[in-house]
């Protein structure tokens, strides 16, 4: 054989297609001549080296940048309840699927992109990522004014946690599986809240937040901006009560229930909601924190 | 087809769904445009792998996959499951990708391939002598010349590369992504080796030594080897 025709053959001694007589044939002219031998190694390393190039990573906010553009540029719904008996489930649905699409993950040192938060990236200066471990309610303002909640989630080691939902129209209802995941220490998970809002009806949403550290219940309102100062008269469970307040003041109140609910009676008027909250809560052994837009009741 | 256990993992996040692809389309044929995101979430990172393959470049990868994905969702309503879903899909990364270069040819007013194997190629800068040769470096530094070097391919050649080499995709559904006939994929992909062997003679070195035995990846490799023939005795 010539040192043409088995250079020509190379790719397919490699692939192992060469008829049997071939191969041998080539393999004894490999034997002799260094130069093809030398094309031969030269083949195998790109070959190999084909093979081997390393997995790429693609950037975290991947996800969010196709939805984005996808959303953009087509007729994707937003979530709309239906009539009838459909009507639940339908919002339900749709606001799980278009809630979900708009979570993504960022990582500690910047917030890097919000689906449905108008597109490119832009970390927003005013709002520090928490420091502490825990769940967070943040408002993000938008160029044209709009303020859209996000939680955050943040723990000090890697666990497994989830996300559910009541709707305010079946406060009895299972609540609704919205996320579920794990969660790595020191990084931030966000979780867009404007477009499952926009799609229930009444003030307040109830999301059962549940990891191997916490459990705890977060009333969030619907609308904005809160209001600063009411009247209330209630007797009620102690979660029932702060659900009512969360709706009353459209204010973001988690609690994380002790061992026993207590009942707890307020007549308060034209009360600050921490005015109402620290009456509430006397003689319930209950702790009131304040963590930026969030109040946070932690039961005894 | 997909029956993967979950639709998508990224980090932090993983959200189960069992459906298959046939299934989540179905759904999403009926309005379900969560489907539409499982399906998304299952694809995403494939899809973008091979456009950062293709382009060398993570932001223009993102835009060709997010681009895919567009062209997906205004044609997932008439996908008939002839052929698998990713299989269609890197047909549409292809098509995104070509249609990527050619606008980026024209506002360049630059040719758009780099003349053919039958020419004189384009040469690729003088190898980096102070590149420890040996492991991980000597892997690294066959990676990076490798991407170099497919980019200087004409696109079709450059895609059949990447899907056979790299993605591993065997021979048959290259010819269902590229809709060329088997025989048109094994020539082309034999010109497309020979290409990128012209372009890679200044790094003959580089890609003739021999394995290291003291890292896993030369191993690792040679598996790979190994399934590409796999692939190859398959497809015959």
């Amino acid at each position: 054989m010539r040192c043409e025709q088995v250079k020509s053959v190379l790719n397919e001694l490699i692939e192992g297609t060469l008829s049997e007589p071939m191969r041998q044939q080539v393999q004894r002219h490999l034997e002799l001549c260094g130069e093809c031998q030398r094309e031969f190694r030269l083949m195998q390393g790109i070959w190999r080296g084909l093979s081997a190039m390393p997995e790429v990573v693609p950037p975290a906010d991947l996800h969010a940048r196709i939805m984005t553009h996808v959303r953009a540029n087509t007729r994707l719904r937003e979530a709309q309840p239906r009539g009838g008996l459909f009507r639940w489930f339908g919002a339900a649905a749709a606001a799980a699927t278009l809630f979900l699409m708009g979570f993504f993950v960022a990582q500690s040192d910047g917030v890097q992109a919000a689906f449905g938060f108008g597109g490119k990236r832009k970390p927003t200066p005013e709002l520090a990522q928490p420091v502490r471990a825990g769940i967070f309610v943040e408002y993000r303002t938008t160029s044209n004014g709009a303020r859209l909640p996000v939680l955050l989630a943040r723990m000090n080691r890697e666990m497994q946690a989830e996300l559910r939902y009541t709707p305010p129209e079946q406060p009895n209802a299972t609540p609704v599986l919205l996320w579920q995941g794990t969660l790595q220490a020191g990084r931030t998970v966000e979780i867009p809240l404007q477009t499952l809002l926009q799609s229930v009806q009444g003030r307040v949403v109830t999301l059962h937040w549940r990891s191997e550290t916490q459990s705890s219940l977060l009333f969030m309102p619907v609308g904005y901006p809160r209001a600063k100062v009411a009247s209330v008269r209630l007797q009620a469970k102690l979660g029932d009560a702060l659900r009512q307040l969360a709706s009353l003041y459209q204010a973001p109140i988690e609690y994380a229930a002790g061992c026993s609910e207590p009942l707890v009676v307020l007549d308060v008027q034209e009360a600050t909601l921490e005015e109402a909250l620290r009456q509430l809560l006397v003689g319930t052994g209950c702790t009131l924190v304040r963590e930026g837009e969030l109040w946070r009741v932690i039961g005894p | 087809m997909h029956t993967g256990a979950h639709a998508g993992t990224r980090e932090g996040m993983h959200i189960y769904d069992y459906s298959t692809d046939a299934v989540l389309i179905e759904r999403f044929k009926e309005g379900d445009e969560f489907a539409f995101d499982l399906l998304v979430r299952r694809y995403e990172q494939k899809v973008y792998q091979l456009a950062y393959r293709l382009t060398n470049n993570p932001d223009d990868a993102a835009d060709i996959t997010a681009e895919a994905f567009l062209r997906m969702y205004n044609s997932l309503k008439r996908f008939r499951g002839e052929a698998q879903l990713s299989t269609w899909l890197y047909r549409v990364v292809s098509n995104v990708f070509f249609d990527f270069r050619k606008r980026e040819a024209r506002h360049q007013h630059l040719p758009l391939e780099v003349p053919d194997e039958d020419e004189e190629l384009v040469e690729l800068p003088v190898p980096d002598e102070s590149v420890d040769i040996l492991g991980h470096a000597l892997q690294a530094e066959q990676s990076r010349v490798l991407m170099e070097a497919i980019q200087k391919l004409p696109e079709y050649q450059r895609v059949m590369v990447i899907l056979f080499h790299i993605e591993e995709r065997p021979y048959e559904e290259i010819a269902q992504i590229m809709d060329l006939p088997l025989g048109t994929v094994k020539s082309r992909l034999n010109r497309a080796r020979n290409a990128l062997r012209q372009l890679l003679e200044p790094y003959r070195e580089l890609f003739e030594a021999e394995s290291c035995p003291t890292t896993e990846e030369p191993q690792e490799a040679d598996d790979a080897l190994r399934a590409s023939q796999e692939r190859v005795e398959r497809a015959d």
